[in-house]
């Protein structure tokens, strides 16, 4: 099949790589650019295991997105997160609730909970689960997820107070 | 059961809507459209196949959602239900639209998927679909041969076929202005947020007084299409709607409708549900 040649900006780095028309940006992440902590989980857009961040903010499905198609694009995982070697608020907050069970939901959890506080800073708890929506975890029952999101938004607030 | 590759295909990636139109003029029936991809990648991950994926992705300026007054509402065939969401304009003059937004998938689906591959799908669970039949409007197709409008009424011929001929690309959704006691209204039964609806349902009632005097009511997951009501909205044009009048569509909207049993739910649910749905509609969109 016809390869085409595609630069990515994925967590700040610009990389280009030969992709097929058939190859998904997951597909992409994971097995051209090693970038493993995108997770395949259903392959049809039920799990949220595999969201990305599009331009920063935009949560989206890179199981359901082809990577030809994001040529030029922006796209943040879970691994662009930390910033010299401290780890993201939302991560920080997962890790104090205890919002991790088996881990493999996380990184979509993680990246959903980044867009979730983008548009709506100081999310209800009825928000949260509106927003979380989309993303399934089948360790936890959500009420530890809930509190790391909550705890994730109380975190943001101090930083940019600090700053 | 779906499977982790998609197939081999030829992906089309036109940098303008020209362009686009000429590739489709050349190899029309062999080209699946791509916007959103969000029904698109799922069947060819199950068993759709197609020589070419031509995705739209790449065309500027499809991802308008203009509003007027004398206009109405303009939405481009990038145009995400994300946006229909965040809509102030949509919320606030096509309230049924916004309904289906907000309660169209997930977040990260929502990101994606456009109204217009909604329509397109032509699937009788469309959130989307099911609004605009109500709110009423128009779908623009054009090919190299130029522009032409089909009414939403005439655009589905049947379970995942419309009016669409395959040079065509639908490029714009037009919906009228509402009236001064237009109201609408959608809603879903769904087993949990994320599935696909049992049953959806959307109102538009333009209200006079007290007096209905024109009504649009539109269900979904009861045939092979989206479907108008003509005899419920019989029922209500010309009267004031109060609870006894709308307790007697319960019985009409049974020679209506044409259920089936499918996963979702069993044919017998649906018909005992469906009064029911359409009633709460109507009374949120004459509360609207
Ligand atoms: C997990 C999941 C949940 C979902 N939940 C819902 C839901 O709650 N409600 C609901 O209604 N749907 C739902 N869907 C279905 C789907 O998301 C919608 O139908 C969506 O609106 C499709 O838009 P798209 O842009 O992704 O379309 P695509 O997949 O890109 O295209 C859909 C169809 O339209 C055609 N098409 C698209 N654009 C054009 C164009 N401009 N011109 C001509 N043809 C075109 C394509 O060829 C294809 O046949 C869900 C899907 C998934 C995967």
């Amino acid at each position: 099949m016809k390869k085409c040649e595609i630069t990515l900006t994925v967590n700040g780095e610009q990389l280009t790589t030969m992709v097929a028309a058939n190859q998904t940006l997951l597909e992409v992440l994971r097995e051209n650019l090693g970038m493993t902590e995108t997770k395949y989980g259903c392959g049809t857009g039920e799990c949220g295991a595999c969201t990305v961040l599009l331009d920063g903010t935009k949560p989206i499905l890179s199981c359901l997105t082809l990577a030809a198609a994001m040529d030029g694009r922006h796209i943040t995982t879970a691994a662009g997160l930390a910033r010299d070697g401290q780890l993201h608020p939302v991560q920080q907050a997962f890790v104090d609730e205890s919002g991790i069970q088996c881990g493999f939901c996380t990184p979509g959890m993680v990246m959903k909970t980044v867009g979730i506080l983008a548009r709506t800073p100081n999310p209800s708890d009825e928000e949260i689960r509106h927003g979380l929506e989309g993303n399934i975890c089948r360790c936890t029952g959500y009420a530890k997820i809930v509190s790391s999101v909550k705890r994730a938004a109380e975190l943001m607030a101090d930083q940019s107070a600090a700053e | 059961m779906s499977s982790r590759v998609l197939p081999d295909f030829e992906l089309l990636m036109p940098k303008d809507l020209g362009e686009g139109l000429q590739l489709l003029s050349r190899h029309g029936s062999d080209v699946a459209i791509m916007a959103g991809g969000t029904d698109v990648l799922v069947m060819m991950k199950a068993n759709y196949r197609s020589p070419y994926v031509m995705s739209l992705a790449g065309i500027g300026g499809l991802d308008h959602l203009d509003w007027a007054p004398e206009t109405g509402l303009r939405v481009g065939a990038l145009t995400t239900v994300d946006q229909i969401e965040q809509s102030g304009a949509v919320k606030q003059h096509y309230r049924a639209l916004w309904q289906a937004a907000t309660l169209f998938a997930t977040p990260q689906i929502r990101n994606s998927a456009t109204v217009i591959g909604n329509l397109l799908r032509a699937s009788p669970a469309g959130d989307c679909s099911c609004a605009v039949l109500a709110l009423g409007g128009t779908v623009v197709l054009e090919s190299v041969d130029g522009r032409r409008e089909v009414a939403i009424d005439d655009f589905w011929l049947d379970y995942n076929l419309t009016a669409r001929r395959p040079d065509e690309i639908a490029v714009e959704l037009r919906l009228p202005p509402p009236g001064k006691g237009t109201g609408s209204a959608f809603r879903r039964l769904t087993r949990t947020h994320e599935d696909l609806a049992k049953l959806n349902a959307s109102a538009r009632l333009d209200v006079d007084g007290k007096i209905c005097r024109t009504a649009r009511l539109a269900m979904g997951c009861v045939g092979p299409t989206t479907q108008r009501l003509p005899k419920c909205e019989a029922i209500l044009v010309g009267k004031a709607i109060d609870e006894a009048l709308l307790k007697t569509l319960d019985d009409v909207i049974q020679s209506e409708i044409a259920p089936i049993d499918d996963k979702r739910s069993t044919a017998e649910y649906r018909r005992a549900v469906a009064g029911v749905l359409l009633r709460r509609t109507i009374s949120q969109a004459l509360a609207d």
